[in-house]
């Protein structure tokens, strides 16, 4: 047992040691500091055992909090209509229930246990039951101090509080033995990342039933949950006999494990496969176009689903706000008011709702996914004149797409500004329109330009250059911020128009002198 | 026609994968490339598709004692795992790759896809419905006719069936003349069997296996002598 518990523990702490490196071996400049022996580094090892041995701590007791602190303290919170503690206790029944089925530890198809027990030909059942013990006194640890600072918060009494983490575990372990005998008995076998409709249709019901019904004043009575609470800590306590003499743990993990072992196999395969769903079987779809244009046509005509469709659902959507609002400007004349003001120093909030709708990323990823990826290995197809020739028609195809919500946004948002009751400057109408459209524009280039010239993927469809990703993650964030910024619609309209043009020349230039060498599959 | 290397290198962080490479291939042939698991084939083709940099060293085609660069368009490169465009169906891929490439004299694209083969109820299925052994052809026909002066092909019959195996060999044969054939294989027989000339690539070196009066179990002892020999350096 005690060897069986520092193997797994050894082997859990290898892997995540060599995912840490890995993940410092992809960030930008770091990755030059690094050499390529890191594996070997000490010093570096060290280092990313104490990380990991951190994490171990921390994903103990704060996804716990976390956990505790939100969807059960905080959310209790919302609900007037019932005294605090019962609403505590009510949640914590029903997400506790839901918890048991949903996450068993015992019947996650992680690739820990492929590796120990598959790979390594570990013995199922020692490795099983020291891991699973150790998980259950991990749910045991973490809940403690949290139900007892939680709980009191909310009034429950200390005796309760003291009972939660043991009711947690024996329903998870009633849940685990329970699965077992079925397996036993009827050959069943549970796998937590295949869960079946039934099992999701419960997890609604169950969710409904948590948060819907305090809402009515209707709570579990606090003896009823006591009550249960108790019960669950005595099946538990039988449940443990169960566990420890069950058999036959390694056919139950060969089976477990099966699917999620052609899974990891086959992952690559299944995001090319996802793609592929979004291509368009429809035989009807032609075109008249020739070369590059031919090309581009029929990608855009197969693909409609996921570039038209999403950004026409998103226009009549602005359509429909819009006609709510303007609906709403002959009740409530403050409202009104109110809108015109915002009006006039809201704009910068539309950078970051453009950003939102902007299909780019969508966009690049179809592109890559089910045409870039194979016509890249074609010698003729990255041609530099060729490279530049798709560029200009995708980057048109992109705006158009785009464009069209913009559009609606754009002159809506102008539409607004006149029926609430118009603006002194009339520079103010063209300007909020331009610069939303501006905006428009300018993410569509964002995204094609980075994708030309920072080109992320590999052949197998991998994800490869995290430039790429910090490039993403920094556009998230100053457009997030945007949201922050309060400016005249004026300034800052007039601002943006000037700022997209200029990106817009300065981005085709780069694309234009760069791409033809940055445009390639990745090694 | 030949394509001459000159000391082509190329390493990955610290390993040197290609040390000093130097080579010329002669029209009309084709060469069987021979190595080991990792020992760079597909590196050595990557630097001559311009799919990664080589660190140093060159290589050009010389024709009449006139050298010039190797263009985009002399190469024809099928991967061992074809890769076409899925949102096409066969034909349409074709019309595209003719739109593009137009071919000295043009055929119909069903006289295209007789010349391989391909039924006439694949021709207007989208490729990603393809077989394995169909993307294959595919990528073999439209490497085919673009005419390309060199013609790589990174393990391209390991993964068919029999009949189709065969089918390609036979049209390798037949479209060697006039330009460069180089075959990567780990498969000693195929190599044997199709290729005019072995090169064996070896730490980073290429050298050519001289057959001159051996059988071909004699050969074959050779080649295997000279891969297991390195590997002891």
């Amino acid at each position: 047992m005690n060897k069986t518990l520092r193997i797994s523990f050894a082997l859990r702490n290898t892997y995540r040691v060599n995912s840490i490196l890995y993940a410092l071996k992809q960030i930008p400049l770091v990755k030059r500091l690094l050499p390529d022996t890191l594996y070997q580094v000490r010093g570096l090892k060290v280092f990313a055992n104490v990380l990991s041995v951190l994490w171990e701590i921390i994903s103990a007791f704060l996804g716990k909090l976390v956990y505790l602190a939100v969807m059960v303290f905080g959310a209790g919170m919302l609900y007037t209509t019932a005294p605090r503690e019962q609403v505590f206790l009510h949640l914590l029944v029903l997400l506790t229930i839901l918890g048991a089925f949903v996450n068993t530890f015992m019947f996650n198809p992680s690739k820990d246990k492929y590796y120990a027990m598959i790979l390594m030909r570990m013995d199922a059942k020692d490795y099983t039951l020291v891991n699973y013990g150790y998980a259950i006194l991990k749910v045991l640890a973490g809940f403690l101090p949290f139900c007892i600072l939680l709980g009191t918060a909310a009034g429950v009494p200390l005796w309760i509080c003291l009972l939660i983490p043991f009711f947690v575990a024996g329903l998870k372990m009633t849940v685990a033995a329970f699965s077992l005998w079925d397996y036993e008995k009827h050959g069943t076998i549970r796998n937590e990342n295949g869960l079946d409709r039934l099992v999701w249709a419960a997890v609604a019901i169950l969710l409904a039933l948590a948060y819907g019904l305090p809402a009515f004043g209707i709570v579990l009575p606090v003896p009823v949950c006591v009550g249960f609470m108790a019960l669950c800590i005595l099946s538990g306590a039988a449940s443990v006999r169960r566990i420890l003499a069950f058999g036959r743990y390694r056919e139950l993990y060969q089976q477990v494990l099966a699917g999620s072992v052609n899974q990891m196999d086959a992952a690559k395969q299944r995001s090319l496969e996802a793609s592929q769903k979004f291509i368009s079987a429809d035989a009807g779809i032609t075109s008249r176009k020739k070369g590059f244009e031919y090309l581009n046509d029929l990608f855009i005509k197969r693909h409609k689903k996921i570039l038209w469709k999403a950004s026409q659902s998103v226009a009549i959507v602005c359509v429909v706000l819009i006609i709510a609002v303007l609906t709403a400007f002959q009740f409530l004349p403050e409202f009104k008011e109110k809108t015109n003001e915002l009006l006039m120093v809201f704009l910068p909030y539309f950078v970051f709702i453009m950003y939102a709708i902007n299909r780019g990323t969508g966009f690049t990823r179809a592109l890559f996914m089910n045409c870039d990826h194979s016509l890249l290995t074609y010698p003729f197809y990255k041609q530099p004149k060729m490279v530049l020739k798709l560029f200009g028609i995708r980057l048109r195809e992109i705006i158009k797409i785009n464009l069209l919500p913009a559009a609606v946004i754009g002159a809506g948002l102008a539409l607004l500004l006149w029926a609430s009751g118009g603006t002194d400057n009339p520079v103010n109408y063209a300007v909020l329109f331009i610069s939303i459209i501006c905006m428009s524009i300018f993410f569509s280039v964002h995204y094609l330009m980075i994708y030309y010239l920072l080109q992320p993927y590999n052949a197998a469809t991998e994800m490869k250059n995290a430039t790429y990703q910090i490039v993403l993650t920094a556009t998230y964030l100053v457009c997030f911020y945007m949201m922050r910024l309060r400016m005249p619609t004026l300034v800052f309209g007039l601002l943006t128009i000037i700022f997209c043009v200029l990106y817009c020349v300065v981005a085709c230039i780069l694309v234009y002198r760069l791409a033809p060498k940055t445009f390639r599959l990745r090694n | 026609m030949n394509v001459v290397i000159e000391h082509l290198s190329k390493r990955f962080g610290e390993k040197p994968v290609l040390r000093d490479v130097g080579f010329t291939f002669e029209s009309g042939k084709i060469y069987g490339l021979l190595g080991r698991n990792g020992a760079g084939k597909t590196t050595l083709f990557n630097c001559l598709n311009r799919d990664i940099n080589a660190d140093g060293g060159s290589f050009y085609l010389e024709e009449g004692g006139v050298r010039r660069a190797v263009q985009a368009g002399d190469i024809g490169y099928v991967l061992s795992t074809p890769a076409v465009p899925e949102f096409l169906t066969g034909r349409e891929f074709l019309k595209f790759f003719l739109d593009i490439n137009p071919p000295q004299e043009p055929k119909s694209i069903d006289g295209y896809f007789d010349d391989m083969r391909i039924a006439p109820d694949d021709r207007d299925k989208l490729l990603k419905d393809y077989s394995h052994g169909m993307k294959n052809k595919m990528q073999m026909l439209v490497n085919i006719i673009a005419e390309p002066n060199i013609l790589l092909l990174d393990e391209p019959l390991t993964s068919l069936d029999v009949v189709v195996a065969e089918e390609m060999k036979q049209l390798l044969r037949t479209l060697k003349n006039g330009r460069i054939t180089i075959f990567s294989t780990h498969l000693l027989d195929l190599a044997l069997d199709l290729c005019d000339e072995i090169v064996l690539l070896n730490h980073g070196v290429l050298e050519q296996v001289d057959k001159s009066n051996l059988d071909s179990r004699e050969f074959k002892e050779k080649i295997l002598a000279a891969l297991q020999e390195d590997s002891h350096e």
